[in-house]
């Protein structure tokens, strides 16, 4: 099972670290969490991308655990763009764009004789704004499921404290690990190809569970949902599991779904969820 | 009862039939379950497992066209009851059969609480199916051993009612007694309640303490979390339905643990949470749920509110 939860310190450099990492203006703590991300690429042999002015602040910090940044840049083992310098790069935020971007980012770093990409990136502005911040939430997904695939793509994802809470949460759960001081809920994340839900979601967050699973990169042998971590579920909350199962089924997509509760269980069977699409329940 | 072979009266026909005794039981039940047979009605009885053997064997080769179900276990909780009628019916309807149902929901053992519910959801069937589709229903009350006050509701609850030997129109008929029924305030919980309110903020810590407390007082975990679960919707109801807000009561008796949810809205239909929501209907969910999760569920509602106990087995 891949870490998830909550964050306190940067953990080991792993080969699918997708984390966020909520920061206060003057926060030395961020700093140290940036160069220690930072570090655990360079000693895995990463190529590192560093995104938004306030990482690139980051980099300015002398400190024992990432040195020599403007070697690193010099031979192309680091690289730097300002929020601006990105959204010309990447095009139209979209989360199929933004994919495509770091995919093949990550596919050049390979090329270029590096381990992978592993990025640390402020996305603070996309989520200020209510609009764009429903696809950023689509991308955070993707990109875990990315990360996680093992492809050699990892990455920090820097957001702001001064967001709303409802946005910080947003972009938490959509992290195995997140360093934020209110714990979102739940969480979505993926495990190999599975895709695991964490803690608790009833009627007041089914609507933001929904649009998370509508985003789910699914392949052709359909997907796997792992209840094994959930708290709690209500009616609203299977009802949205048993619509993303419709869905995937309009596409000839099974859904399985695993470590779903006895009660969840007898909760599908009295509903007629069982009606709205097949699920296969496996331990 | 006449054995001849009648030509079946339109609407729903519900029946008490009053019995002393097996051989009264099986004199009643048989040319009834033999007389649906007779018509090619789908006949479907619902009766505790010891009533329902003694009418299998007495029914002979006649049981396999029959369909049995426990009463005990369909119908514990009685607010099941009509949802499990209502799919057989729109079953056999949907085949092109006409439904013939025995149904004793208020069998001797029972207790008190589950016989004010069984009044309650005999008073429902009517409300329920007149006016659908033809079906006949018969319950049959054990008149020796039942406590009189039992008996007598069915006599109000039922608008045939008769005995082996005949059968009438129950002049007691009172389909009125249901706004009294369902208005009514349940008996008083004892000294030692544990009371909480709860705003729209306060789900999940509503649904952790009803949790914590039915750990505390030794419940197995599934029952924790089928009450946790039905926490978490009926609060869930009072916050959307309710006025916003709610209050939770939480005791335990020698045989029982208790939770109780109540607030200032209230239910205009008594059918609620009773017949199986549409797939696609919003509301409906919540009550229906924990009618199917829960031992005993008692709902109440009226001008001053809506109150609703949740009675778990120890």
């Amino acid at each position: 099972m891949r870490a998830h939860g909550e964050l306190i310190e940067v953990p080991g450099a792993g080969a699918t670290d997708h984390i966020c990492w909520v920061y206060d203006q003057d926060d030395a703590t961020f700093d140290r969490a940036v160069r220690r991300f930072l570090a655990g690429g360079l000693a895995r042999g990463d190529r590192l991308l560093c995104i938004g002015e306030r990482v690139l602040a980051c980099l300015a910090v002398e400190d024992d655990d990432f040195a020599g940044a403007d070697a690193l840049l010099g031979s192309g083992a680091l690289r730097t763009m300002t929020t601006r310098q990105a959204y010309e790069a990447t095009g139209v935020f979209a989360a199929g764009t933004q994919l495509a971007y770091y995919r093949a980012a990550t596919e050049a770093a390979l090329a270029d004789g590096f381990t992978g990409l592993r990025v640390v990136a402020d996305v603070s502005p996309l989520a200020a704004d209510p609009g764009v911040r429903e696809e950023l939430v689509r991308w955070e997904h993707v990109a875990d499921s990315f990360a996680a695939s093992g492809a050699g793509f990892t990455a920090m994802c820097a957001y702001s404290a001064e967001l709303t809470a409802e946005a910080l949460t947003e972009v938490a759960s959509v992290h195995p690990l997140a360093h934020v001081s209110a714990e979102p809920t739940f969480r979505v994340f993926f495990d190999d190809d599975r895709v695991a839900l964490s803690g608790s979601v009833d009627t007041f967050s089914a609507d933001r569970l929904a649009r998370v699973l509508e985003s789910s990169p699914v392949s052709g042998d359909g997907a796997v949902l792992d209840l094994a971590r959930v708290e709690f579920v209500d009616v609203a909350a299977s009802r949205v599991i048993a619509r993303w199962a419709r869905d995937l089924d309009a596409r000839s997509l099974p859904l399985e779904v695993q470590g779903a509760s006895p009660v969840l269980r007898r909760m599908w069977r009295v509903l007629g969820l069982a009606d709205v699409a097949g699920v296969r329940f496996a331990a | 009862m006449t054995t001849a072979l009648e030509e079946p009266a339109p609407g729903f026909e519900h029946e008490a039939l009053f019995y002393r005794g097996d051989e009264d039981f099986l004199d009643g039940l048989l040319p009834f379950v033999r007389e649906g047979l007779a018509l090619d009605e789908a006949v479907v009885v619902a009766e505790p497992r010891a009533r329902l053997e003694l009418l299998r064997d007495a029914l002979g080769d006649d049981a396999r066209a029959v369909e049995f179900l426990d009463m005990a276990e369909i119908g514990q909780n009685p607010a099941r009851i009509i949802g499990a009628w209502d799919r057989m019916l729109r079953e056999r309807t949907a085949a092109g059969r006409r439904l013939r149902g025995v149904g004793e929901p208020a069998f001797v053992g029972r207790r008190e609480a589950e016989f004010t519910e069984c009044r309650l959801h005999e008073q429902l069937l009517n409300t329920a199916f007149d006016g659908g589709p033809s079906w006949r229903l018969l319950c049959p009350y054990d008149e020796v051993h039942l406590p009189r006050a039992v008996v007598r509701g069915a006599l109000h609850s039922h608008p045939f009612a008769g005995t082996t030997a005949g059968r009438r129109r129950s002049p007691e008929y009172s389909p009125e007694d249901l706004d009294g029924l369902f208005g009514a305030e349940l008996p008083r919980p004892p000294d030692a309640v544990l009371r909480g309110v709860y705003g729209a903020a306060d789900i999940p810590a509503t649904r952790r303490t009803v949790a914590q407390y039915a750990r505390t007082i030794g419940l197995p975990e599934e029952k924790v979390e089928t009450l946790a679960l039905a926490a978490s919707e009926l609060a869930t109801n009072s916050i959307r339905y309710g006025g916003g807000s709610g209050a939770v009561s939480m005791w335990a008796t020698p045989s029982a643990a208790i939770v109780q949810f109540s607030d200032s809205g209230q239910v205009g239909d008594p059918l609620t949470g009773r017949r199986m929501p549409s797939l696609e209907q919003e509301g409906g969910r919540g009550v229906y749920l924990v009618n199917a999760l829960c031992d005993l569920v008692q709902l109440r509602s009226s001008e001053r509110g809506t109150t609703i106990r949740l009675t778990t087995w120890r």
